[in-house]
């Protein structure tokens, strides 16, 4: 007889779900953590994962999985890559790091909201299998930049970034904290696994991996690509909730969740991955523009797969694709003028080769975001890097935590959406974001992001000094231009003057 | 916005850790202080401060009645990582795999009695729907914690219980094959849901199932109805088994000990550090007080249902002994 295919008792691991007596189905699976919508059990049974996986398959691919991460790590260690890679490679890894290792690991709590209250037993054994895949991505995460910390204190904040007040973070952390910490199971299913996971982070890693190994870092490479290999074992679950929720009449809900939340990380990545791939990386390493990487990713393969299960597009899916040559534009903009406010340094990635890249990739880019360089640049020639610097705070969007950005130059179209609600002004980056707080007010009203605090006096003392106090940023943290403003003609000159 | 003069010194180590004198480990980098959620008491997710998930948190994990100034000091006494982790227990996979392997080539189904068969039918199968109470409860207490350390632990007594499932699922698929007439894989939740013999643990667990506060579902869960399980199933029900010449089971309880007593270290290391708060130990030891009747009646019911055993009097003491060691009973 021998050992027994895993197809034979694999029905049986997830056969699990049975009727309470001792106390209530609804108290055992309360609503606020379930989300059932009054779905019955039985129905929720119908839940079958397409990617199986059994407890001992797991713990050995896990373990050669990692054996190769950890060993390509040890390999390369001694070569001492970090010190003689671009310094807007070294803050791509910085962003990266510090906004995303402590939040994989957090992600495992929302594995761990399905596990324990998803009625769909198959949904719950895939979330006990992504609640450990969450916790390695958070400690590989922290063990490969560790290495790092008597490099900059920059590389702390590996660690140190989601615990702060800084502004990306908090934007980070009001994303995920809506996305995944503060839903139901049935939510966590289709925001983080579905909208999240198989919309964006796909694009994250494979961008990102793809352009490591063009530069040259193996060691992210490998690290990255394989955090990827998890990602579709428990990004899979979305998928299954999506197709009962549908079957019992629930379209609309399922999809307004996706709309929110696919606009959410949207804006995130318009910040975190779109100045990285357009700006930081070195030139000659770009495999794709951001725009391109998200036409093929989102728009090639996450719009398909919206279809297959009968969904829509949401419904701002033109102002989403309109807005692909626009925000991360802004945005990469805000974070290198506010360079100051956060822990990496950021590359302005705006010399005249880097422009015309631009110009071909994003047409019309010259004449309106390039505008603003202009100024910042001759202002840098002019010995005048005091007025590339902020004085003042940007408006922060009351929905992403993000600066309001649009068009620069020709294009102008900078637009602040307002609201009034309960007596109190709120501002928006966009149509989209007001949509998704008049979605559900309750959820969001009482929060006040960066600006409100300053406004309110909670932030002192009152100044940027005070701010960057605030945000846990100090001398030696506190980011500037990643090539000391080489881009600008300005090493070339000093040489000269030498 | 000048810079000040000196700038921040880079460190050999995260910032939290850097005041240590010991040079921090594997564990210590990747698992230590991870928990944002920690950083204000009031206000855990960066929302509505009085959104309903706000609330809980704030409710049952930081107004826990169990106090302790630094949860994140907290330790885990085997140390474990995730990689580490899946070392260990392919390793123990391995062996067993090979268990299921050997003992299927032997015959070992086709040996033992098909009395013994029918007993595991009522006594063994349906533990599969214990395991998984207990693989959801650990999910339940790991999102709680209030530190990441504790978190660790109980994602991987989470994965281990649903280990103990699939070893279940595993022998009840191939007991089905040696006697096909006893409602092996279709019969069990049925057996679970009326049979006298699990409506001990059934109700420990339902109504364990639905304590909130985090330090009350670890005492329940770890303290309690676990050590209570693991007593039952891999002591009185595996002693009884090698008895009816089932080694393989008794070879497999024996295996899934292996968890379980890492379990109650890390446990026992947690309740003793609890134990240097005044007024903890008097909270613990009537939460203990309060649901170890229970557990003492689950284990009665269901040892003295099952032919040839001590009707759980060694299971009890041992149950009771446990929690003596940890100071929670006299």
């Amino acid at each position: 007889m021998s050992k027994l295919a895993s197809s034979e008792y694999y029905d049986l691991v997830r056969t699990t779900n049975w009727t309470p007596r001792y106390v209530t189905e609804a108290e055992m699976f309360p609503e606020a953590m379930s989300g059932s919508r009054g779905i019955p059990a039985e129905a929720w049974e119908t839940f079958d994962e397409p990617y199986k996986v059994t407890y001992s398959d797991y713990v050995a691919t896990q373990r050669e999985k990692d054996a190769g991460a950890y060993s390509v790590k040890a390999a390369l260690e001694r070569a001492n890559y970090i010190d003689t890679a671009d310094p807007g490679w070294v803050s791509t890894l910085q962003a990266h790091y510090g906004a995303l290792a402590v939040a994989e690991y957090g992600a495992a709590t929302a594995e761990a909201r399905m596990a324990r209250f998803a009625r769909a037993p198959g949904n719950r054994n895939m979330a006990t299998f992504g609640m450990l895949d969450e916790m390695r991505h958070g400690q590989i995460q922290l063990f490969f930049p560790h290495e790092h910390t008597k490099r900059s204190r920059q590389w702390d904040w590996a660690h140190k970034a989601m615990h702060t007040n800084e502004w990306a973070a908090l934007a980070a952390r009001h994303m995920f904290d809506d996305m995944m910490f503060t839903r139901d199971a049935v939510s966590v299913a289709i925001m983080l696994t579905f909208a999240f996971e198989t919309g964006f982070t796909n694009m994250q890693f494979l961008g990102l991996a793809a352009d490591a190994a063009e530069a040259g870092d193996h060691t992210f490479a490998s690290l990255i690509s394989s955090v990827q290999t998890d990602e579709s074992r428990h990004a899979q679950q979305g998928g299954p909730v999506l197709k009962i929720l549908i079957a019992n009449g629930k379209k609309d809900e399922a999809q307004k969740m996706i709309d929110v939340i696919f606009w959410r990380a949207w804006k995130l990545f318009s910040v975190l991955t779109g100045p990285i791939l357009d700006y930081y990386t070195p030139l000659e390493h770009r495999k794709q523009s951001f725009k391109e990487f998200m036409e093929e990713w989102i728009i090639g393969q996450f719009e398909r797969q919206l279809k297959d299960l009968g969904l829509d597009l949401p419904w701002y899916w033109d102002e989403f694709v309109r807005s692909l040559d626009e925000t991360h534009h802004g945005m990469h903009m805000g974070v290198w003028y506010w360079r100051p406010t956060v822990w990496w340094n950021p590359a302005a990635g705006v010399s005249p080769e880097e422009r015309d890249w631009l110009e071909e990739k994003y047409p019309g880019w010259n004449s309106t975001f390039g505008r603003c360089w202009d100024v910042i640049t001759e202002n840098l020639q002019k010995g005048r890097e005091d007025l590339t610097l902020p004085e003042t705070l940007p408006t922060i969007c009351n929905m992403c935590n993000l600066p309001v950005v649009g068009t620069a130059g020709d294009g102008w179209n900078v637009r602040d959406y307002q609201l009034v609600h309960n007596g109190r002004l709120y501002h928006f980056g966009s149509e989209v974001d007001r949509w998704c707080f008049q979605q559900d007010p309750e959820r969001y009203q009482g929060h006040m992001n960066v600006v409100d605090r300053f406004l309110s006096g909670e932030i002192q003392p009152q100044n940027l000094a005070g701010a960057l106090l605030y945000m846990g940023l100090n001398p030696g943290e506190i980011g500037s231009d990643a090539h000391n403003y080489a881009w600008a003609g300005i090493g070339k000159q000093n040489q000269a003057a030498e | 916005m000048s810079a000040a003069p000196e700038p921040l010194k880079p460190l050999k180590t995260w910032s939290h850790l850097a005041d240590r004198r010991k040079r921090p480990s594997e564990y210590d980098i990747v698992n230590t202080r991870l928990h944002y959620r920690q950083r204000d008491p009031n206000v855990p997710w960066e929302l509505d401060p009085n959104l309903a998930m706000n609330q809980w948190y704030r409710k049952y994990c930081n107004e826990s009645p169990l106090k302790h100034h630094d949860w994140d000091l907290f330790q885990d006494p085997d140390q474990l990582v995730y990689r580490t982790y899946n070392i260990l227990q392919d390793g123990q996979e391995t062996y067993v795999n090979g268990l299921f392997d050997q003992f299927s080539d032997r015959g070992h189904d086709q040996m033992i009695s098909r009395e013994w068969i029918a007993t595991l039918a009522a006594f063994h199968s349906p533990a599969r729907y214990l395991y998984h109470g207990l693989q959801m409860g650990s999910a339940y207490v790991a999102q709680m914690a209030p530190a990441s350390t504790i978190t660790t632990c109980l994602y991987f007594q989470s994965a281990d219980s649903l280990r103990w499932v699939t070893h279940t699922a595993y022998r009840t698929i191939e007991l089905g094959k040696a006697q096909s007439d006893l409602g092996f894989g279709t019969a069990e939740r049925k057996i679970w849901e009326d049979a006298p013999q699990w409506q001990g643990f059934r109700r420990l667990l339902e109504e364990a199932l639905v304590v909130w506060d985090w330090s009350e579902a670890f005492v329940v869960f770890n303290l309690v109805l676990k050590p209570a399980v693991e007593e039952v199933m891999f002591g009185t029900f595996a002693e009884v088994a090698l008895a009816n010449g089932d080694t393989l089971y008794s070879l497999l309880s024996q295996a899934e000990m292996r968890d379980a007593e890492r379990h109650r270290r890390w446990a026992s290391r947690l309740v003793e550090m609890a134990l240097t708060v005044e007024g903890n130990k008097a909270w613990l030891r009537d939460r203990v007080a309060a649901w170890t009747p229970l557990a003492e009646a689950a284990i009665a019911a269901f040892a003295e249902a099952l032919p040839e055993s001590d009707g759980g009097v060694a299971a009890t003491a041992r149950l009771l002994n446990f929690q003596r060691t940890l100071g929670l009973r006299d």
